[in-house]
């Protein structure tokens, strides 16, 4: 697989302004062309791990805090089947998730003629998901500007409701007064501006004999999507524990007073239990971000072109595998440092006060 | 008043009213319990319908049936399989000793063992192999006997106790002496399910002293062997076990020079076992945190040497507080030995992978998949609930 020559005379980064000579298969807003430079071909890499670590982290806390939550539910159905969907899913290789999905759900879907479409909304087929998108015209920069203004003025409202609320009592729907506000001024400029943003909507496109494609939207390749859902789903199942270990740690104290109160089922959660839970949920939180970032790497057995696929690629096509080994590392060390760093951050946020 | 409470105790003793009173009190309490319920209901039946429906009538078990032999042994030669059985017999009987004496056996864990033991016999293809396994049964039925017989002989006890542990520890290199020596079967040829079964038993074997002393080593004054650990530490756990393996298995060969290259399996086991090591350090480390500062000072001033203070005070306590740390490691790793598939070894699921490329099971994946997720599965989820059993006869996290 590897030259030995070629790789021990060269240890150095050169090689990466020259071309690789090599495709990879996801364009999502990479614009990589075949010709272009190895740096451009890894920069593609980390674009495509980036974007999948980035949603991944999104969406796996999401589905997590609700499967912890719903674990302690009062009601015993939604109870049980959370644990089900922990305890099946935790204790199975991610891999074989990974695959499963990609071989048995994504390959198995129809071809793009025969796409499961909703009225030209998306496309659902073997090549993918393709979603609409929109495209941005000329005036988008003053249309953001007032966007920002009105994101201003909507925290300012909800700054003086709250503290109106905390200084009178009752409730002035401060969130619901800046939410309207926001809205309102963001719909209005938008006609004001002249509309700038034409929705881009994908569409069935015959490029030759029997050979249908689908142009047009965001594209959102099978590979992505399998990998995307095995990460989510299973980086969701270990979040779920911890969220359910941080509510389990707080004294039921808290629940009780906060239910003697009068306060509702969804407030006494949002404003009491996981405040407090937040504590003690970050770090073990942050490890399974970074548990995600490494495991997206697994990405690699299905073909979605991350940073290891392109890394492989590339010593496959002209060696420097040192180097380019040692990118990977940086990579992944950068990434991890980030995630940590705005974790800590975060963390330091909503930690007690003194003491 | 009287009356009332003859009332109650009727209405007590009516199964389908408390089945009633149980349903409105923990799923019809409320408009949006209600709601939450009739949705659960739904998904549920739903879920319930497709898997029976995949498991009785859609799915075609075949291509397991005929495969067995790939997902299990992968390319491990038959007439050498007669290795296996001693170790296995020696799981199964420390696995009985070992129950008998921290459990008094509950009628449902007879009930899983008993299917698990079924399921097993179902699958062993020939009457031999059948009876092979039978008589590792009765060897462990045997061992949980032994064990409760000492329940009340504290001195047997504690010597069975000590034999049950020096076993624990003896089982993984005796499995692997006996599969390797005496022109046995080199690790090249270890395959299907027991390739990552051996690979998950030496990660653990050499990662876990292999991590206690890099943890040791971290938790030292000296600057040089606290850095050189610090650093090895970091630097594993910085990538992805994918990205140490593939380095292993196509980077570094090109570096060392031919007489010295191994077989590519012992390298992917020796980067296997670092990698473990490398999170069973910091696992550790948490552990050796963990220990009162006024125990080490209090074995000091009996005089008690630094490596005994180490060996029998701090070691022995900091890993008791880690132990369902460690369990959760050992589920890992056992999961990640699926990486191998993607290196060209054949374990369970690149034998599966193989097994439904065969011409004549096209289409059957969804069947061997699922099959090699519920083995590895089930020894995940039975490693987790016995590390939980563990810990409550431990006592751990209970003061």
């Amino acid at each position: 697989m590897v030259d030995k020559a070629r790789d021990l005379d060269d240890l150095g980064f050169d090689f990466l302004s020259g071309s690789g000579d090599f495709p990879l298969s996801t364009q999502w807003l990479t614009n990589y062309e075949s010709n272009d430079t190895l740096l451009g071909a890894y920069g593609a890499g980390i674009f495509n791990t980036v974007r999948l670590v980035v949603i991944g982290i999104v969406l796996a806390t999401v589905l997590g805090v609700l499967a912890g939550i719903a674990r302690l539910s009062s009601n015993w159905l939604v109870a049980k089947l959370a644990t089900l969907y922990v305890e099946t899913i935790r204790n199975t290789p991610l891999l074989i998730q990974i695959v499963i999905w990609y071989t048995v759900v994504f390959l198995q879907l129809p071809r793009v003629e025969n796409a499961i479409e909703y009225s030209g909304l998306f496309y659902l087929s073997v090549k993918g998901l393709a979603l609409p998108s929109l495209t941005i015209d000329g005036s988008f920069g003053i249309w953001v500007f007032f966007l920002v203004l009105g994101a201003v003025a909507a925290f300012a409202l909800q700054w003086w409701l709250h503290r109106n609320e905390e200084q009178e009592g009752g409730s002035k729907h401060a969130v619901a007064w800046a939410f309207l506000v926001f809205t309102v001024v963001a719909v209005v400029t938008y006609f004001l501006t002249g509309t700038p943003l034409e929705p881009d909507t994908p569409h069935v496109v015959i490029t030759g004999a029997n050979i249908y494609n689908v142009k047009g939207g965001i594209q959102v390749e099978p590979e992505f999507a399998a990998v995307l859902l095995g990460l989510v789903i299973y980086t969701g199942a270990f979040i779920a524990e911890i969220v359910r270990g941080g509510i389990q740690a707080l004294p039921k104290g808290q629940t009780e007073a906060a239910a003697a109160l009068g306060l509702s089922g969804y407030q006494r959660l949002t404003l009491i239990i996981l405040p407090q839970a937040l504590r003690i949920i970050i770090p073990p939180l942050t490890n399974q971000f970074l548990n995600l970032t490494k495991n997206s790497s697994l990405a690699v057995v299905i073909g979605y072109p991350e940073i290891i696929f392109v890394g492989n690629t590339m010593i496959n096509k002209i060696g420097h595998a040192a180097p380019v080994y040692l990118m990977i590392f940086g990579t992944y060390l950068l990434l991890s440092l980030v995630i940590s760093l705005s974790m800590n951050f975060f963390n330091r946020s909503v930690q007690l006060a003194g003491r | 008043m009287n009356v009332a409470n003859t009332q109650d105790t009727r209405i007590e003793r009516s199964t389908i009213d408390l089945a009633r009173r149980w349903a409105r009190a923990n799923l019809f309490n409320g408009v949006p319990n209600t709601v939450l319920t009739l949705v659960s209901v739904t998904l549920a039946v739903y879920l319930i319908y497709t898997l029976a429906r995949f498991v009785f009538v859609g799915a075609d078990w075949e291509v397991v049936d005929v495969n067995r032999r790939l997902i299990f042994l992968g390319r491990y030669p038959k007439e050498e399989q007669w290795r296996i059985w001693p170790p296995m017999w020696m799981v199964m009987a420390l696995g009985g000793l070992s129950y008998g004496m921290l459990s008094r056996g509950s009628l449902r864990d007879f009930a899983w063992l008993g299917a698990a033991v079924v399921f097993i016999l179902a699958f062993l293809a020939t009457t031999t192999n059948g009876m092979l396994f039978g008589g590792g049964v009765v060897l462990a039925i045997a061992a949980y006997g032994l064990g409760r017989l000492t329940i009340d002989r504290p001195l047997v006890r504690s010597k069975l106790r000590m034999v049950t542990i020096v076993g624990w520890f003896l089982v993984i290199p005796f499995a692997i002496i006996l599969i390797t020596g005496f022109g046995g079967v080199k690790p090249a040829l270890w395959g299907g399910l027991l390739l990552n079964v051996l690979l998950a038993a030496i990660g653990i074997a050499v990662g876990l002293p292999l991590g206690i002393l890099l943890a040791l080593s971290r938790a030292t004054s000296l600057p040089v062997l606290k850095g050189f650990s610090t650093a090895i530490i970091e630097i594993t756990r910085g990538g992805p076990l994918i990205a140490w393996l593939f380095i292993a298995r196509f980077v570094l060969p090109a570096f060392i020079p031919d007489a010295f290259q191994t077989d590519p399996i012992v390298n992917s086991m020796i980067v296997v076992s670092l990698f473990t090591g490398a999170y069973v350090a910091e696992i550790v480390r948490g552990g050796l945190q963990a220990v009162d500062k006024g125990q080490v000072e209090a074995a000091d001033a009996l005089g008690l040497g630094t490596f005994n203070v180490t060996v029998f005070i701090v070691l022995p306590q900091a890993i008791r507080a880690v132990i369902p740390a460690l369990v959760s490691q050992m589920i890992a790793l056992w999961k990640d030995t699926t990486l191998f598939a993607f290196l060209g070894f054949t374990d369970a699921l690149s034998g599966g992978q193989a097994a439904y490329n065969q011409a004549a099971f096209k289409g059957s994946q969804i069947e061997v998949l699922v099959f090699v997720a519920l083995l590895f599965w089930a020894v995940a989820f039975g490693m987790s609930r016995l590390s939980q059993r563990f810990e409550r006869v431990l006592g751990i996290g209970v003061r």
